[in-house]
């Protein structure tokens, strides 16, 4: 033994542990990380499974809306009852309200009946009558309107079935409920079944559920989005040409060109309030000012247009500020380096990288305000309007309605079949929609320059 | 780094083109340049070095009145372009960058085509009459900035997919095109490579026999290589300027000295 000898490292000295099996740490981490992981993916599929819950519910309730029933009947246009005078006169011809339609009909519809013995044993002529709507006076009537010459003819004509009759091929009517029911009897249902095998009677798509406008509320049948359609577009021309030129000019200013003081700081900090301010508090700024105070007409998709402008502008400002932001610095420089003046560098260089941005941003406040309900409320859409608007500028001043205050209108009803109507027209609603989302997706992919 | 190449290199002119006098620059609270006086000589290319910070950037900025863009900034005290003061009242920022060109640190073209880049800066100062015209200084220019042979067939083709040293000879080209008398350059190189650099740095020589250059560089060896005159900048006071060759062999600060061979920045 020499003192040299130095204590010889201890040959079970604790490695660090091998590198084949985790540590307990690392298995906590590990651990830790897949838990984040099973509740990021729980919070994905909830929300996919809230979306598709309310899709189905959606178009399970709402696809029905594009069919409606039809029956071909033979009506003679009898001269005797339509035009007693025989000239053809339309202020004669005008007089004759439907009620002077309706037995034509129900007489055509029990006659075809009869024809084809169809007839179940012991019901009544006023019970086959009432399954046709009541609509289908008035369809009678603007055909003679305007083709006076088909009087004294006969012709098949395809006229609206009764909503229960409608409501029973769609199964939203069966002859145990027709039994509790005042408005259709198990007979009319044993009929429609035996109209329908002999053809008279059939279910095919509806354009009228697009064009027509609103009905009252005994005929849902004949009710359509036509005039809503129209009233939401007018809102949106309205909206698009105020609220693009305005959000966009105040945000070039405001991020270009606007000094950095208390007052653009106040200015921006109340951009931003604004954009949380409830869609309501608009409603009653519109009614207030541009109603009461500026006196335009209520219910008119001007007010409409001037409302979602101003609920939109905080919107558009902000998406316009976001993407002039991004708009790389070196890009100002350069065009400020050869000379460029503020509004050359801004017009020539910036926008048009902002564009696509820009675009966007306004594309998704479009849509944000063609959704929008509450504030429409309170200055008259929810009038029910039959007439179509003229065409613009005028018809920005007419009475229409809006696609979201007639779902709600719709949904108010106390006929089942309307909630079918209000469920097809969040359909349309949704259409809209997604397809605006989508052209301000390919916009962007468009447009995006790299640099 | 030739060194009898430097001694030699005296300039032979003697015309000032850019004299400042006093030049004070705050950003805010921030005295970034402390009373810098320096006269800049014509078809010369003046090279400032300096640690980060020292404010050789900003004085550079001033020159050309970039810094108006920036709003905490202010400028005291007398440049004179030609004997012109161009802080004066009645001067347009705008028609003094046409006279005095910037290219930047980073290559920074427009995302339009190489020829758009080039005759962005004639069509906004109406430099060109016509097409032909404005094909002739796109031309002009390109060649100037040695990238005509390399951009010639590929004119309408976005200027974003040059490789970084052509979009720094772009960014040159369009600074040329305007035909200024003062090309301020800042840091040109520092994004490119050895080669791109080589070649942006002849094309600086070149470049000498028409305008007045002035070069912010953080590299001590190109400004030796491409300067006639050099400024060293050390925390916002300009120590010394002279002949680049008397700055590189010969300082006469300590503070210039402790930084060419590397003991500071």
């Amino acid at each position: 033994m020499t003192d040299m000898t130095a204590p010889a490292a201890p040959a079970d000295a604790p490695r660090k542990g091998s590198l084949l099996e985790q540590d307990a740490r690392t298995k906590r981490r590990n651990a830790a990380e897949k838990r984040f992981e099973v509740y990021g993916i729980i919070a994905v599929g909830i929300g996919v499974l809230a979306l598709i819950a309310l899709l189905t519910s959606i178009l399970v309730n709402g696809l029905g809306a594009f069919q409606q029933t039809f029956l071909n009947v033979e009506v003679e246009f009898a001269e005797d009852r339509l035009d007693k005078n025989g000239n053809r006169d339309p202020a004669d011809l005008a007089k004759v309200s439907t009620f002077g339609y309706k037995p034509l009909i129900e007489g055509a519809l029990i006659a075809t009946v009869d024809r084809l013995g169809l007839r179940p044993d012991g019901m009544s002529d006023g019970d086959i009558g009432a399954m046709v709507s009541n609509e289908a006076a008035a369809q009678l009537r603007n055909r003679v309107l305007a083709d006076p010459d088909v009087i004294g003819t006969t012709h098949t004509v395809r006229i609206l079935a009764n909503a229960r009759i409608d409501g029973y091929l769609k199964d939203r009517v069966d002859r145990a409920s027709a039994e509790l029911d005042g408005n259709v009897t198990p007979q009319q249902l044993e009929l429609t079944d035996r109209l329908q095998a002999a053809g008279v009677l059939d279910k095919a798509f509806n354009w009228d559920f697009i064009t027509a406008p609103d009905a009252s509320e005994n005929r849902p049948e004949a009710s359509g989005l036509g005039v809503a359609i129209l009233g939401s577009l007018y809102m949106m021309l309205v909206v698009l040409c105020l609220a693009l030129p305005i959000g966009v000019a105040a945000s070039i200013y405001l991020e270009e060109f606007a000094p950095k003081n208390r007052w653009t700081d106040l200015i921006e900090v109340n951009i931003s309030n604004l954009a949380a301010v409830p869609s309501i508090v608009f409603g009653i700024l519109g009614l207030a000012i541009f109603i009461n105070f500026a006196g335009l007409p209520q219910s008119a998709p001007i007010v409409g247009g001037l409302v979602l402008t101003l609920m939109t502008l905080p919107t558009i400002i902000i998406a316009t500020r976001a993407s002039l932001k991004s708009v790389p610095p070196s890009i100002r420089e350069a065009a400020l380096g050869v000379g460029a003046s503020k509004m050359q560098t801004v017009f020539h260089h910036v926008l048009p990288l902002a564009a696509p941005g820009i675009l966007t941003g306004t594309i998704i406040g479009l849509a944000q305000a063609l959704g929008e309900t509450a504030p429409l409320l309170l200055i008259g859409m929810v009038a029910f309007v039959r007439e179509y608007p003229d065409a613009p500028p005028e018809g920005f001043f007419d009475p229409a309605s809006a696609l979201p205050v007639q779902v709600y209108n719709w949904t108010q009803r106390a006929d089942p079949a309307f909630v079918e109507r209000a469920s097809g027209a969040i359909i349309v609603l949704l259409i809209f929609l997604v397809a605006m989302n989508a052209l301000a997706v390919f916009l962007r992919r468009r447009f995006e320059r790299r640099w | 780094m030739n060194d009898m190449r430097l001694i030699d290199r005296a300039t032979d002119m003697t015309d000032v083109k850019i004299a400042a006098r006093g030049v004070q620059v705050f950003y805010g609270d921030t005295h970034a340049i402390k009373d810098v006086d320096v006269d800049i000589q014509d078809k010369t290319v003046t090279a400032f070095i300096g640690p980060s910070g020292c404010g050789k950037s900003t004085f550079l900025r001033c020159l050309n009145r970039m810094n108006d863009t920036i709003d905490s900034a202010r400028v005291e005290g007398d440049i004179r372009i030609d004997g012109e003061d161009i802080y004066d009242r009645r001067v347009d920022p705008v028609q003094l960058r046409a006279k005095v060109g910037m290219v930047f640190q980073k290559p920074n073209p427009f995302p339009k085509s190489i020829y758009d880049n080039v005759a962005y800066g004639p069509k906004i100062h109406g430099l060109a009459k016509n097409r032909t015209d404005l094909d002739d200084i796109v031309e002009r220019s390109l060649r100037r900035a040695a990238l005509w042979d390399e951009a010639k067939d590929r004119l309408q083709e976005p200027g974003t997919g040059l490789s970084g040293g052509q979009q720094q000879r772009l960014c040159i080209a369009r600074a040329v095109a305007t035909e200024p008398e003062v090309l301020l350059m800042d840091e040109p190189c520092s994004a490119l490579d050895p080669i791109a650099t080589s070649q942006v740095e002849e094309l600086i020589d070149e470049l000498r026999a028409n305008y007045s250059v002035v070069i912010v560089t953080h590299s001590m060896q190109q400004a030796a290589r491409v300067s006639q005159k050099t400024a060293f900048f050390h925390l916002g006071n300009l120590v010394e300027y002279g002949e680049t060759g008397q700055i590189f062999t010969n300082p006469q600060d300590s503070r210039t000295e402790s930084y060419i061979t590397g003991r500071i920045g």
